[in-house]
């Protein structure tokens, strides 16, 4: 027993040793570290709340629509801004208390140097007022060269609802009264033409935000002015009028023109997470899909090949039969009624896969069974059982390594196919299929959005590619012959 | 086994798998087909109870409450009977699997899904399926030639730069996903560089005579690139593998060692005797790269199988998913016979379906 212990210990020393020879297979290996650790640190890379919440969209809300990822500034000539949250606690802010009104101040600074304003600044002031009484909100900016803008004031309450809190929200590109003020203090250094041009435009809109973060020059109006690089101070101050209501803080929204490692969709869901969860869910279908189907067919195929006479003839239709069963249709209707998650979907995909390594694997057996040492272990009266563990098993096992690393692409390939087709009626796990599916319903390569569309389909790839590589060096050190 | 015997079997074969899949998806959409066939009755009941009124008015009666409901409710059992509903649900599957497998598919559930005006299921598909089989063989035939020509070439030239590249160009195209390359070809070639539409079959409104066929080429090119593209490397490495493994057998090294130029030992004696095994192999992955065909037609917004699909999963149409499923089973296991018999055909000695492989 020891003995063949050592030994086996050894034939593992010289597989790795000769594994190290093929290139391809460590670049395999690395593709694979690399997916690993993806799927392993996906909590850490994107916090697990935004994989629970991939498709309640109201979760996204906050987000920029369908912007790059930011890493495209490192190619392109325009720097564009990224996203941006300020989040200000009432004990931040400047409490100054007179004759009855009690007044918070804030003073939120944003370091601009970009080339292209951000998307849209949205401001949550939250708080509450006793029996819903109002308060009086003022909000100015004060620019890198010195003007001071009055953006908004106004008594109101606190209408909305966020994170369970009453609150006040403002945005800038939505809102008349700031772009109303924005536009009086740019005219003055506008000249006549532009006046003319913008005359009749809604006081809404991007365009504000553009003037709003344009040198003071003519052109500041119609986009021509460069842009004024600098910080912005932004001074939001709520005033209450009885001491029984309350002010919890302020959230400041820079909504950029860029986000995270991978951008955001159009529902401004954070492709980073999608694709980092997306590791997982691609791992978890192709190995749990190839190793158990490669167990069943091994272990079919060897019956089939030992048994022989009539068992393996009844087993060989009902491989035929399954091996002729064209998947696409039907995995599509199976995961359509049944595969409503990976688990599932896996399950359902390893009742067709695992006829893969059955013809190899009985001819195998019907090699070694003809054997003269199997007869002779026979002859002496070894059990089956043993017989087929210790002469067949050595010889199948090697390869059955081989036909899992080979047959997990195309699980993932056949996973991420029918959920692109299915979409919503597929698996509730947002999959990279899935993402990619939301990206064509989305008309994403019209609309120009290639991060959407590029970033879940080169991870597919790179999951099949890690695999083939993985058994194709594999099987070139376990199939002496096709080594050339 | 004689050639007829052996065609004979594999015919029995293709019904026993045809059934088996009809069966399974006809008892998937069991219920829900037997609750849409519910509607369409009702429907159906209600249009004839207002003929019945109609008629009656017409000859001067006006039948009574009771008259109605009894109309009515013989209408409704007629109905039921017809399409098996007064049977137990096996037996209603059963009913439906010869439906399905007379092309008997009844009416498609949604409004907008419908082929030159007609609901009926086996019109629409009907409609949809040349279109299927327009890409589909153009593309595998371009995917062969290109395939076998390189294959050739750099199984001459084993270890050289093309030989190389084209087993790694190969094995990067095997994890591609067809549909994904396609999409990848639609924002590159239709949005960004503008030289081929971005979907579709044909301009709207679709040009007559020579430059309908020229537009309808113009909308073929980007699908047809993605698909060879994807393809041809696999059928380049497959080709190259047989051959390579066909010059180390024995009868070759004795042609060379008589003195047979190697040109005619490669294109006599290799080739002669690798065809069958490229022939099967090749048309295999062809054949396996239906799937990703299909779903790929859905990118192109090409009007085939895969974009009646894309539209009928939408739209929760099972009448029209069943039907997809039946036909595209009967043209997959129709390949696969004929590979076989052409393997049959080329290779005597061996007599057993290679179906097994996928």
């Amino acid at each position: 027993m020891s003995k063949s212990k050592a030994t086996s210990i050894e034939r593992l020393k010289e597989f790795i040793n000769e594994y190290r020879r093929y290139k391809i297979g460590i670049a395999g290996l690395i593709l694979l570290f690399f997916l690993v650790f993806l799927a392993v640190f996906a909590p850490v890379l994107a916090p697990r709340e935004k994989y629970d919440n991939w498709y309640n969209l109201a979760y996204w809300k906050e987000n920029p629509s369908g912007v790059p990822p930011v890493w495209v500034n490192l190619f392109s000539s325009q720097k564009l801004p990224p996203h941006k949250i300020i989040s200000i606690d009432s004990s931040e802010a400047e409490f100054t208390e007179s004759g009855g009104t009690y007044k918070y101040t804030t003073n939120v600074t944003y370091n601009f140097k970009y080339d292209v304003p951000p998307n849209d600044i949205i401001i949550r002031i939250l708080g509450k007022t006793y029996e819903g009484r109002n308060v009086s909100l003022s909000l100015k900016i004060i620019r890198p060269d010195g003007y001071e803008i009055k953006l908004y004031s106004s008594s109101t309450v606190f209408p909305e609802e966020y994170d369970g809190r009453p609150c006040k929200t403002i945005v800038f590109s939505k809102n008349r009264e700031i772009g109303r003020n924005i536009i009086k203090w740019a005219s003055q250094f506008e000249n006549e033409t532009n006046l003319r041009t913008i005359s009749g435009r809604p006081e809404v809109g991007r365009w504000t935000i553009y003037a709003l973060f344009s040198k003071a020059e003519a052109g500041i109006l119609v986009g021509k002015a460069p842009m004024l690089r600098g910080e912005y101070s932004l001074v939001i101050s709520a005033t209450f009028y009885s001491d029984a209501d309350e002010f919890y803080g302020i959230k400041v929204i820079i909504a950029g023109a860029t986000f995270g490692l991978a951008g955001t969709d159009i529902y401004g869901r954070d492709l980073f997470a999608g694709i980092v969860w997306g590791a997982r869910l691609a791992l978890i279908i192709g190995i749990l899909t190839s190793v158990v189907s490669t167990f069943i067919g091994v272990f079919y195929g060897v019956a089939s090949g030992y048994a022989g006479g009539l068992t393996d003839e009844f087993m060989q239709r009902i491989y035929e039969i399954v091996a002729s069963i064209p998947l696409l249709p039907i995995l599509l209707i199976l995961s359509w009624k049944f595969g409503a998650t990976i688990w599932n979907l896996a399950l359902i995909m390893t009742l067709f896969y695992w006829v893969g390594p059955v013809k190899t694997v009985r001819s195998m057996a019907l090699q070694i069974k003809e054997q003269t040492y199997v007869e002779a272990a026979k002859a002496v009266g070894v059990p089956t059982r043993r017989i087929i563990m210790k002469y067949v098993a050595n010889q199948v096992i090697p390869y059955a390594f081989a036909v899992m690393a080979l047959s997990v692409p195309g699980a993932i390939l056949t996973e991420a196919g029918i959920s692109f087709l299915l979409g919503g009626r597929g698996v509730r796990e947002p999959t990279w299929g899935k993402i990619l599916h939301d990206a064509h319903a989305a008309a994403a390569t019209m609309k120009g959005m290639w991060w959407w569309v590029l970033l879940p389909g080169v991870m597919i790839c790179i999951a099949g590619l890690a695999f083939i590589m993985i058994g194709n060096a594999l099987d070139r050190i376990l199939n002496p012959t096709l080594r050339r | 086994m004689g050639y007829g015997k052996y065609v004979l079997f594999r015919l029995v074969n293709l019904f026993i798998i045809l059934g088996l899949v009809t069966l399974l998806t006809c008892a998937i959409f069991e219920s829900a087909m037997t609750q849409m066939v519910r509607a369409q009755i009702d429907e159906q009941v209600r249009a004839d109870v207002m003929n019945y009124v109609k008629q009656q008015q017409s000859k001067g009666y006006v039948p009574t409450q009771e008259e109605i409901r009894e109309f009515e409710q013989s209408r409704r059992e007629l109905y039921e009977r017809r399409y098996g509903l007064d049977k137990p649900p096996l037996i209603r599957i059963l009913y439906r699997v010869r439906d399905v497998m007379t092309l008997n598919l009844g009416q498609s559930v949604s409004e907008q899904i419908s082929y030159a005006g007609s609901r009926e299921v086996k019109t629409i598909i009907l409609g949809y399926l040349p279109n299927t089989i327009l890409l589909f063989t153009t593309g595998s035939i371009v995917t062969m030639l290109v395939g076998l020509f390189i294959g050739f070439q750099i199984a001459r030239r084993v270890g050289s730069v093309l030989d190389r590249f084209t087993s790694i160009f190969a094995m990067v195209t095997y994890s591609l996903p067809m549909w994904w390359t396609g999409l990848l070809f639609i924002f590159l070639f239709a949005f960004q560089i503008r030289i081929f539409p971005a979907g579709g079959m044909h301009t709207l409104p679709p040009p007559t005579g020579l430059l309908g066929y020229v537009d309808l080429l113009w909308h073929l090119a980007l699908p047809l690139i993605t698909y060879v593209f994807v393809n041809f490397g696999g059928v380049a490495y497959v080709t190259r593998q047989l051959i390579i493994g066909t010059l180390q057998e024995d009868f070759v090294m004795a042609a060379r060692a008589k003195g047979i130029p190697e040109r005619k030992v490669l294109y006599g004696h290799v080739l002669k005797a690798a065809s069958p095994a490229i022939v099967t192999m090749t048309t295999l992955s062809i054949v396996n790269s239906l799937s990703g065909a299909i779903i790929t037609e859905a990118v192109f917004n090409w009007p085939g199988m895969g974009r009646l699909y894309w539209i009928a999963i939408e739209a929760n149409d099972m009448a029209i998913i069943i039907g997809l499923t039946y036909v595209l089973t009967v043209i997959w296991l129709i390949a696969l016979i004929f590979i076989d018999l052409v393997y049959g055909i080329l290779d005597p000695r061996v007599k057993v379906g290679i179906s097994g492989g996928r």
